[in-house]
């Protein structure tokens, strides 16, 4: 498994430096200008002139991301518990979160923004917002795929509701929650990024549209490559978590 | 030896007035301290239901009386009274093979390092002996239905309720398997009640064979096994052997033909259920 894991990095790691080659290969070689599209030695060179402000950017951003995907997925979790086992709950509920996921988030950027001030609080809440739902629905989901007759089997050894809950439903969920999460976290990302558009002193959103409206495509590219390592460390996080703790294929 | 369970005048009725199924109908059946009591029947015939209401997973219809050791048991408090294995294995695949098999003590409130010492000390004579750090998914059909079979006996019941435990292996697996549970069975001596489909097998391994009719379901025949134990595997084919088979399956088979017949009026099935 973890092998595995290891040789697909490997496999993934070649052709993604392939790519830089190539890249690199084509602007030197048709002399692209830098202004248009800058080549990956340049824009290396970029985030080298300047480490400190890079890192606060992704440092900022990952924050943000990490903390409102951490909330959203707890959040959510504890909701679609709840919600199996309370169906009152769901009942009264449910319909209206689906509605809420109608609204694009971001519709509603400005208002969070004046809410939670610009600060990363703003940003953490639209990542949670967007990983919470997933992360319910799939909780939910999981939990009631269980067969019943395994329930019962437990219900034969004297197990409370709680018990079956522990020691049964949940694990059974856990790897539909992992699905949820891997789209939370690319979720999150994007949440965050967006979150600074709105108003923000550091990120990498903030970077990326500072060095759009200034025309500077060596920052703009480093920006972009940045927030592309971002989302891979964030999604490698997830993938560890997964391979840890729901790492059985088979449907029970 | 001591009457160990009596059931009196079981009967299960499921669904609503004009749809409404008999799956069971006034079943009597006794069972004595250690006994080893197969049942065989026609699909449908309500096996798995009179199981179900036996372990508590499914209360029976009013007027039904049901005794262990004597006493009468409250319907409701009958869930961890006795040790049940279904038909499928239900191992969970993020335990291993000995956490799967403490499943039901620890349950039961074992704490989990005194019930895995106690299941070490038996995987041997489980035929799990290096297969505890396994999980189920790299095992076979064998050893998963062996790794039910121990969490079953871990659960310390004196009465066991298996399922078609060996349904789903093959016929050699299953011979192999049928003559192991007979060498677990003699050294713990639970009650056994055993559902099979397969009637040399309720021969083989009951000390008494009960038909039950096709649904809605009642005994229909009991016979005593009278062959000496322990039993090789060769007295498949002795004489006496053969007669019991001859009549019993002259009586699944004419309940089958009614099942038979009668699943062409019933558009509901309630298979088992």
């Amino acid at each position: 498994m973890r092998n595995q894991l290891l040789k697909g990095g490997m496999q993934n790691a070649i052709v993604l430096l392939s790519i830089f080659a190539l890249w690199q290969i084509v602007v030197d070689g048709f002399d692209v200008p830098a202004t248009y599209t800058p080549s990956p030695a340049v824009i290396a060179q970029t985030i080298w002139a300047q480490p400190g402000a890079f890192a606060a950017a992704v440092g900022t951003t990952l924050l943000e991301a990490i903390l409102g995907i951490a909330a959203g997925t707890i959040i959510g979790i504890a909701s679609g518990v709840l919600f199996s086992r309370v169906p009152l709950l769901e009942r009264m509920f449910f319909p209206y979160l689906v509605a809420s996921q109608a609204v694009p988030i971001i519709a509603f950027g400005a208002i969070v923004i004046i809410w939670f001030g610009n600060g990363i609080a703003s940003k953490v809440f639209i990542a949670l917002y967007l990983t919470f739902f997933p992360v319910a629905v799939n909780t939910l989901r999981g939990l009631r795929s269980v067969n019943p007759q395994q329930i019962g089997l437990l219900r034969t050894f004297g197990a409370s509701s709680s018990t079956i809950l522990l020691k049964l439903q949940f694990p059974a969920a856990l790897p539909s929650i992992f699905t949820a999460i891997r789209l939370g976290a690319s979720l999150g990302l994007v949440g965050a990024i967006v979150g600074e558009w709105f108003g923000a002193q550091v990120g990498l959103g903030v970077m990326l549209l500072l060095s759009m409206y200034n025309y500077q495509m060596p920052e703009l590219w480093a920006a972009i490559v940045l927030t592309g390592v971002a989302g891979a460390l964030l999604f490698l996080v997830v993938a560890l978590l997964e391979s840890r703790l729901a790492w059985w294929q088979e449907e029970i | 030896m001591a009457e160990k369970i009596r059931l009196k005048n079981i009967s299960k009725h499921f669904g609503a007035a004009p749809r409404r199924i008999a799956a069971l109908q006034g079943v009597d059946l006794t069972v004595q301290s250690g006994e080893f009591v197969t049942v065989v029947g026609p699909s449908g015939c309500g096996k798995s239901t009179l199981f179900n209401i036996v372990v508590g997973l499914t209360p029976p219809d009013e007027g039904a009386e049901l005794y262990i050791d004597g006493e009468r048991q409250a319907i409701d408090h009958l869930l961890g009274r006795v040790a049940f294995m279904p038909q499928r294995d239900m191992l969970m695949p993020w335990r291993t093979v000995l956490d799967n098999a403490i499943l039901a003590a620890e349950i039961d409130g074992v704490p989990r390092t005194q019930a895995r010492r106690r299941a070490s000390a038996v995987l041997g004579r489980f035929g799990l002996k290096g297969f505890e750090h396994h999980y189920p998914q790299e095992l076979s059909g064998g050893m998963r239905q062996r790794v039910a079979l121990m969490r079953t006996f871990l659960f310390e019941r004196d009465i066991m309720l298996l399922d078609e435990p060996f349904g789903a292996l093959d016929a050699l697996t299953r011979a192999m398997m049928q003559r192991w549970l007979l060498e677990v069975w003699s050294e713990f001596k639970p009650t056994v009640l055993f559902i099979t489909h397969d009637i040399d097998e309720a021969i083989y391994l009951g000390d008494r064979v009960v038909v039950m009719s096709a649904r809605p379901g009642r005994n229909k025949m009991e016979v005593d096994v009278s062959i000496a134990r322990p039993r090789a595997p060769s007295i498949l084919t002795a004489p006496e052997f053969v007669e019991l088979k001859r009549r019993l399956l002259a009586a699944v088979e004419d309940e089958s033909l009614k099942a038979f017949a009668s699943m062409s009026r019933l558009e509901a099935t309630v298979e088992d259920a």
